[in-house]
């Protein structure tokens, strides 16, 4: 049926493009939402992923599901788009918002439960955003499917095309990372807990 | 994992692949090893900041289909036109370009300059008439002067 989709669009059969567009959409978006922040970017890159899908239908014989197919080819398209940006210097606690840092503090004073609220997703979201900007486009790719959306190493090697060692090495590496930063981040702010206490 | 540390545990795998009894052995390990502890405590942390990450997805907008198909149908226009004519849109204009600022440049070298000679020419003669005070068109050629001298001298003996 998928394979039957794809003859179709590549014979220049307009709504069978379409219909792989508004099929797989939400799937593009999602993965091309791990790589921008901002909507006008989104669009993009699953514009430019759609463009590219087109003219590498050929390609798709049907083994595996066109979704897998197109997550593959979102996810080589987005690390090409962000290989070339610039990554920011690991940050310090000077850097932090107000609302950063006292998020922070409420979650090292051990306050787990913490009210999800929309205002603190965006402030968590900001902070991994700062966290994430100190790896390779690569590395962030790995620690956020693995650790952020629960997927499984194998499932990662058949999203970006990587072995699954090179998975586990990428994951592994960027969470040390992660976590050392994060430690840093705590130490100074319970530093300055106690300072204020003081 | 009581007497052991965990830091490798905590790098290797994401919290939340651990099982229950896994959580509750590092936590006891936690309330006696400090530097575990502020290990487990980032980890923790930032398995929630990039769960929140993770989450933070956009939707595609109902335009979306319509932008892609247009910028599909353009991309199909682009590629029906033959290569050479593609070729020679985007040249006409630089071609066009050159060939005016070459027939220009050939009527500044070849055309304009005859006309400052011959105003030099004009000049130098003015020049000369207001020194002589004499008339362009009444300069003497060489062998007059000297005509006109040898007379003088033949009038003077």
């Amino acid at each position: 049926m998928e394979l039957d989709l794809a003859r179709q669009a590549q014979g220049g059969d307009e709504s069978a493009f379409a219909e792989i567009v508004r099929r797989y959409s939400p799937r593009v978006f999602s993965v091309a939402s791990r790589f921008f922040r901002q909507r006008s970017l989104v669009e993009e890159a699953a514009q430019e992923v759609f463009l590219k899908a087109f003219t590498q239908l050929g390609s798709f014989e049907g083994r595996g599901s066109m979704e897998g197919w197109l997550t593959r080819i979102a996810t080589n398209t987005c690390l090409n788009m962000v290989r070339g940006a610039k990554r920011r210097p690991e940050f310090t606690v000077s850097d932090l918002t107000d609302d950063e840092q006292s998020w922070l503090d409420h979650q090292s004073a051990g306050n787990e439960g913490a009210q999800p609220s929309v205002e603190n997703s965006v402030v968590a979201t900001d902070l991994a955003d700062r966290l994430l900007a100190v790896l390779s486009p690569e590395d962030q790719q790995a620690l956020l499917m693995i650790d952020g959306e629960d997927a499984s190493i194998k499932e990662v090697a058949e999203a970006t095309g990587w072995s699954e060692s090179k998975v586990k090495v990428r994951a592994f590496r960027a969470r040390r990372k992660v976590r050392e930063a994060m430690e840093k981040l705590l130490a100074r702010t319970n530093a300055g807990q106690v300072t204020n206490e003081r | 994992m009581k007497d052991k540390h965990i830091i490798d545990v905590l790098d290797n795998r994401s919290l939340l692949n651990l099982s229950e009894s896994e959580l509750s052995e590092i936590q006891v390990h936690v309330r006696e090893c400090v530097s575990c502890r502020e290990a487990y405590e980032a980890a923790r942390v930032s398995a929630i900041v990039l769960q929140s990450r993770a989450q933070a997805t956009i939707e595609p907008s109902p335009f979306f289909q319509t932008r892609v198909m247009a910028a599909w149908r353009e991309q199909q226009a682009t590629e029906s036109v033959p290569a050479m004519w593609r070729l020679w849109s985007s040249a006409k204009a630089l071609v066009s370009t050159m060939a005016v600022t070459t027939a220009a440049l050939a009527v500044l070298s070849f055309v304009i300059p005859a006309t400052p000679a011959s105003d030099q020419t004009v000049s130098y003669l003015s020049a000369d008439s207001v020194i002589m005070g004499q008339a362009s068109d009444e300069q003497m050629s060489y062998e007059q002067v000297l005509a006109t001298i040898y007379e003088d001298d033949d009038e003077a003996r």
